[in-house]
């Protein structure tokens, strides 16, 4: 399999780019749909990440690079030369239960951690190095219908 | 993302397909900013069609619910699907809106 590799300005207008690239990589590296969907959440909430803060008011570009280790690991980095960032650190979102006391926002953190096995972050030089570490299996979701049961 | 939005007699329903994120969410603002100049505040989100959805479509549908809730106003959810569901389902989402099978079984409770 491939590495991926795709380097653009760290714009909102480039996020299906990065999105489809991603995806064709990991259907060609034999992850299910249902994972796709996953992963693809955790590095678009990465990304806009980058977009929305690495580099305040200027510009700059945003690596998308991932690889498929031999058992069966799919390691994605997210590279950027923007303000030193450690989204490791960052605090839980609120998960009130009220539309009055819910706060907007704060959810991005928690769906990379969530869809992904274990998130990794260094600063190298310049550079945050942002790796999603990802294994393809079945997420153990419940039945649609016992969550809808659940959830009432 | 496409947008369906239908008016019924008990409300408005929206039916979105396709994908919500970053890129698409703010086409939802504006047709949400729209209906609810326009005065409605029945709101149903078929969510049938949607494939995909990130925070950035949450924030959304939560921002319109919370402009909507000091007018008396509301949004339910309608048919969810397995992924869709999981990212509501893990975010809160299902705990802070009423959830239904299809849009006319939000609409039969107003």
């Amino acid at each position: 399999m491939t590495s991926l590799e795709i380097a653009r300005p760290a714009v909102l207008e480039n996020l299906e780019f990065f999105i489809q690239g991603l995806s064709r990589w990991l259907a060609d590296g034999g992850m299910r749909p249902d994972c796709i969907k996953r992963v693809q959440l955790a590095v678009e909430e990465a990304l806009v990440n980058v977009f929305r803060y690495a580099y305040g008011k200027g510009s700059g570009m945003v690596l998308l690079r991932g690889r498929k280790t031999e058992d069966g690991l799919f390691l994605i980095e997210i590279i950027d030369q923007g303000v030193p960032f450690d989204i490791c650190t960052a605090p839980a979102p609120d998960l009130s239960c009220t539309i009055t006391d819910r706060k907007i926002g704060g959810l991005g953190v928690f769906f990379i951690k969530k869809m992904t096995d274990e998130i990794r972050y260094r600063r190298e030089g310049d550079s945050n190095v942002l790796t999603l570490v990802v294994r393809d299996k079945d997420p153990g979701v419940t039945p649609f219908k016992d969550k809808m049961a659940q959830a009432r | 993302m496409e947008i369906a939005v239908n008016k019924v007699p008990d409300g408005v329903v929206i039916a979105l397909a396709g994908r919500m994120d970053a890129v698409t969410a703010p086409k939802f603002d504006r047709v949400m900013d729209d209906l609810i100049a326009r005065g409605e505040r029945r709101i149903v989100v078929d969510l049938k069609d949607l494939e995909y959805i990130s925070s950035a479509g949450l924030q959304s549908i939560l921002a319109a619910a919370k402009r909507l809730e000091p007018e008396g106003g509301r949004i339910d959810l309608a048919a969810l699907q397995g992924p869709v569901f999981e990212v509501f389902d893990i975010s809160g989402f299902t705990s802070i809106f009423h959830i239904f099978d299809s849009p006319a079984a939000a609409l039969q409770e107003s």
